[in-house]
């Protein structure tokens, strides 16, 4: 335990040395300040491109049984997965291949029929369209909505009909009824029809090859996979078909985390160095102190209390520093390219409370280990020595 | 008659050096009572402070052994001989050792603190005491202050606060010019009367040891003289 008169001295020693104890609070405030902000922008930027990119996936896609090439009563799974908790979006879809004819152009794309309300329950599809509208392909039989740069590369616009063509399939003649632009790659061979648009075109009975899910916390996306999984269809998540999305999220998160947890260690060091010459300066006081009865104990604890008030304060000015910072940077817009950052077009700052407390743990924690040293020095110092002949 | 004694010194041996041995004290057999006023005196690297720090427990001899109120303090553990000295004793330096970032009143409250005392006790106790050393309107100041004289009274009253059995002082007068040592030995007397505390004083002045009640002489370590008032002790 700590006694009174330990934080009395230690508090003491700090506030008699004032000049010292403001740099080396500024000093590591200033690292955890560096810390706080970065981090601030970190979760911002892995927030965003979560709402620009996992958002705009599905949470999870169910396939057909193994041994099976279509879902055939998908009309009672869409339901059954419907009823679980946490699913906000299920949308039933049947994708295959095509070759698009207009003019003397042509383009291999993938072309999937859909239901409009039930497809946007997931992908809000309606967000992304620039020209025209997803609800007339259920309008008209036979149309179809293109992505913009798809569009571009056929050169069509509303209101032209291309030819659609594949081996074993039935050749159609597709009205363009609306281009859209989600900002992706897929922009460039995705075209979107209704289901019996494309269950005709296909040549296949009422059946779809994909079911896809969208849940309302995608952190529950494994949990609500698994559960479907058990009804018999293979379901994935979105971390199991976009693995390298988590892996490079999480790379570039703990590589930041480490370099910036490193300037703190170099502040705390900056403290045992402030703190070793404190022990040289009062090597007398402490043989003094010892003749009056403290304990080895008692000076150990008096040096390591000081670094740790000192990383404390640094830690806490650090926070504030730092969080005021990022909150005065985020209230900002800042236009940072669209195509460079996967759509990202401003830089978020979201600081958390429980990173603040977590920086402000380590910090003192650390303080309070590398006070160790220079207080262990302090504590073996023989009293006869200390207090010197003269 | 041992249960008379305060500190009873046994064939006490400190050696110093690995290499080239160092007898600083050699075969030392000292006997105090309660309330004795003595001087330890002798030359200069006669061995004297190290005896000083033996009976104040700073350092460990090499051989021998010493009861302190028929205890032995050599054979204390680390935590009882922080504990005895903090109960049983008390220091006066030759330089006053106060702590310089505390002020006079602070420095006399903090061997109660450390005992673990409260402070609004501490407080009263070491006014009293700053008062009985005549330092009463000074008690804000800091060592820097404060004059040679005045640091010694600060650091006298520090030594007292615990009300310990033994007051060791190691030329508590070397650094004062002779008019403050005169005073400073004429408190330090009054308080051995009034408090009947036990008082050990190594000196190198002559004058000062001759008004003691009892003289122990020391040169290369070994006690060559033991006298109060001038008739020896014990034949050596």
């Amino acid at each position: 335990m700590i006694s009174v008169y330990e934080l009395f001295i230690a508090l003491r020693h700090l506030t008699s040395r004032r000049r010292q104890t403001i740099f080396s609070v500024l000093a590591v405030g200033l690292a955890v300040a560096l810390l706080v902000w970065s981090q601030a922008m970190m979760v911002g930027f892995t927030d965003e491109m979560y709402a620009k990119t996992v958002d705009r996936m599905a949470s999870v896609t169910v396939e057909p049984k193994p041994d099976e090439d279509y879902i055939h009563l998908y009309h009672k799974l869409t339901e059954d997965i419907w009823s679980i908790d946490g699913v906000v979006g299920v949308s039933p879809v049947l994708t295959g291949q095509a070759t698009f004819e207009y003019k003397d152009r042509n383009k291999n794309v993938v072309m999937q029929g859909i239901q409009v309300a039930a497809h946007d329950s997931v992908l809000h599809i309606n967000d992304d369209i620039v020209k025209g509208s997803f609800r007339d392909i259920e309008a008209t039989q036979g149309s179809v909505v293109l992505g913009d740069a798809l569009a571009e590369k056929l050169d069509v616009d509303i209101g032209d009909t291309i030819d659609a063509a594949f081996p074993e399939a039935n050749p159609a003649a597709l009205k363009v009824v609306g281009i859209y632009d989600s900002g992706t790659p897929l922009d460039k061979t995705l075209a979107i029809t209704s289901q019996s648009t494309a269950q005709d075109f296909f040549d296949v009975a009422n059946v779809v090859n994909s079911i896809i899910v969208r849940v309302d916390d995608r952190e529950q996306a494994q949990a609500i996979s698994e559960r479907i999984d058990a009804m018999g269809y293979p379901a994935s998540s979105w971390k199991e078909t976009n693995p390298e999305i988590i892996q490079t999220l999480k790379l570039e998160g703990t590589s930041n985390a480490i370099i910036l947890g490193l300037i703190i260690v170099i502040a705390s060091f900056g403290i045992v160095s402030t703190l070793f010459m404190v022990v040289m300066e009062k090597t007398k006081e402490i043989g003094m102190l010892m003749a009056m009865g403290a304990s080895r104990r008692s000076i150990m604890t008096i040096f390591v209390m000081e670094s740790g008030i000192l990383g404390l304060l640094g830690a806490i000015l650090g926070v504030m520093l730092g969080a005021t910072l990022a909150i005065q940077m985020g209230s900002y817009t800042y236009e940072v390219g669209e195509e460079a950052m996967a759509g990202i077009t401003t830089i978020p700052f979201v600081v958390r409370l429980q990173d603040a407390v977590i920086i402000v743990m380590f910090t003192f924690l650390l303080n309070l280990i590398a006070g160790i040293y220079p207080a262990s020095r302090a504590s073996k110092l023989k009293p006869v020595e200390a207090i010197g002949r003269e | 008659m041992s249960d008379e004694k305060i500190i009873e010194i046994r064939n006490l041996t400190r050696v110093y050096g690995d290499g080239v041995e160092i007898r600083a004290l050699d075969g030392v057999d000292i006997d105090i009572e309660p309330g004795e006023f003595l001087a330890i005196v002798g030359p200069s690297g006669s061995g004297k402070s190290t005896l000083l720090h033996q009976i104040g427990i700073l350092d460990t001899p090499t051989s021998g052994t010493i009861l302190l109120k028929g205890v032995d303090i050599t054979k204390m553990s680390d935590r009882e001989r922080s504990k005895t000295r903090n109960r049983e004793l008390g220091f006066i330096f030759q330089y006053h050792h106060l702590l310089p970032d505390f002020n006079a009143l602070e420095n006399v409250m903090m061997p109660l603190l450390i005992k673990g005392v409260k402070r609004s006790e501490a407080k009263k106790i070491a006014l009293d005491l700053l008062e009985e050393v005549g330092l009463s309107d000074r008690i804000h100041h800091r060592t820097t202050q404060l004059s040679g004289g005045e640091n010694q009274r600060v650091a006298i009253a520090r030594a007292l606060v615990n009300n310990p059995s033994i007051v060791i002082g190691d030329e508590p007068t070397g650094n004062l010019d002779s008019k403050k040592s005169d005073s400073i030995y004429e408190l330090l007397r009054r308080l051995n009367r009034e408090h009947n505390q036990t008082f050990i004083l190594v000196t190198h002045d002559e004058q000062m040891a001759a008004k003691t009640d009892r003289v122990i002489r020391i040169v290369d370590g070994k006690v060559v003289e033991d006298s109060r008032d001038g008739v020896p002790v014990r034949e050596i």
